[in-house]
């Protein structure tokens, strides 16, 4: 498993991919086939985001406080949030480019 | 600006590439990724459409007159957002650099789809475009700052050598008519 960008970081980034990752792999497969219709995506999305939430939230957040002290130190910050305002992509590009 | 792009099917179903996605580093073929990191993740409750923003670290080998034109270090970063939609089968991955990024952009765009066949497209472009219209910018204003410091000169020159041929003339005049 790939390091953090501070070395600090790495235990709980390790964890939190560990965590994120044995979600995923139990989401994506059903969530395929879960496309019935859009009620039933909606009612299985919910769920999921619940259960992520719960089983990966409390280590997400030490993760994130951890990871953007680092990005503040290293100055990335700022070069983070003009990107996002440039291109903030809340959605899903349309094309390959937008 | 420069455009690169590159179709190429993976042999493997597309919810196998996608969770694949996540394990791609660390990459002997891809050494100079050294960290990876979360920024920033959610699961949209009506449509399942995974975000995630990624911060990624790279250690580039930089040519030295890079270096020393852009005071760049080793450590370079990008920012990377994903969209995972289970329900379209897409996953699109745009990146952008986040070092060096007031002198030139590279935008990667990535897109994982199913192909008939029970394997996946990957499909790649990148535009490389240097911000020229910054550099212009700092052009223009190098030229005129370098065009008034000359303007200056040139007058102080003039004063300058005006005051030493009347010194010199004037004095050598006098002794003569002495």
């Amino acid at each position: 498993m790939s390091s953090s960008l501070a070395e600090e970081c790495t235990p709980l980034k390790r964890k939190y991919d560990a965590c994120f990752n044995a979600w995923f792999e139990g989401y994506l497969e059903p969530a395929v086939s879960a496309s019935i219709t859009p009620a039933q995506r909606t009612k299985f999305s919910q769920e999921k985001a619940a259960e992520f939430e719960q089983s990966c939230g409390q280590v997400w957040r030490e993760y994130k406080d951890c990871v953007q002290r680092a990005v503040k130190e290293k100055g990335l910050d700022v070069l983070l949030d003009q990107a996002r305002v440039e291109n903030p992509l809340k959605e899903p590009p349309t094309d390959s480019r937008s | 600006m420069h455009y690169f792009s590159q179709l190429y099917n993976y042999d493997h179903p597309w919810s196998r590439v996608v969770i694949g996605m996540w394990h791609k580093y660390p990459n002997p073929h891809c050494s100079h990724v050294m960290s990876i990191d979360v920024v920033d993740r959610s699961i949209d409750p009506q449509t399942g459409i995974i975000r995630t923003e990624r911060i990624l670290g790279c250690k580039q080998k930089a040519p030295i007159w890079i270096v020393k034109l852009f005071g760049g270090s080793e450590d370079a970063f990008v920012r990377e957002v994903s969209f995972v939609d289970p329900a379209t089968q897409t996953a699109t991955i745009t990146s952008v650099n986040l070092s060096l990024s007031q002198f030139a952009t590279c935008y990667e765009s990535i897109r994982y789809s199913p192909s008939p066949d029970g394997k996946t497209t990957f499909k790649q472009t990148a535009e490389i475009q240097a911000r020229v219209a910054l550099w212009q910018s700092a052009a223009n204003k190098l030229e005129n700052w370098l065009v008034q410091r000359f303007e200056q000169n040139a007058h102080l020159g003039k004063l300058g050598f005006s005051d030493v041929l009347r010194q010199l003339w004037e004095s050598r005049d006098q002794q003569q008519s002495a």
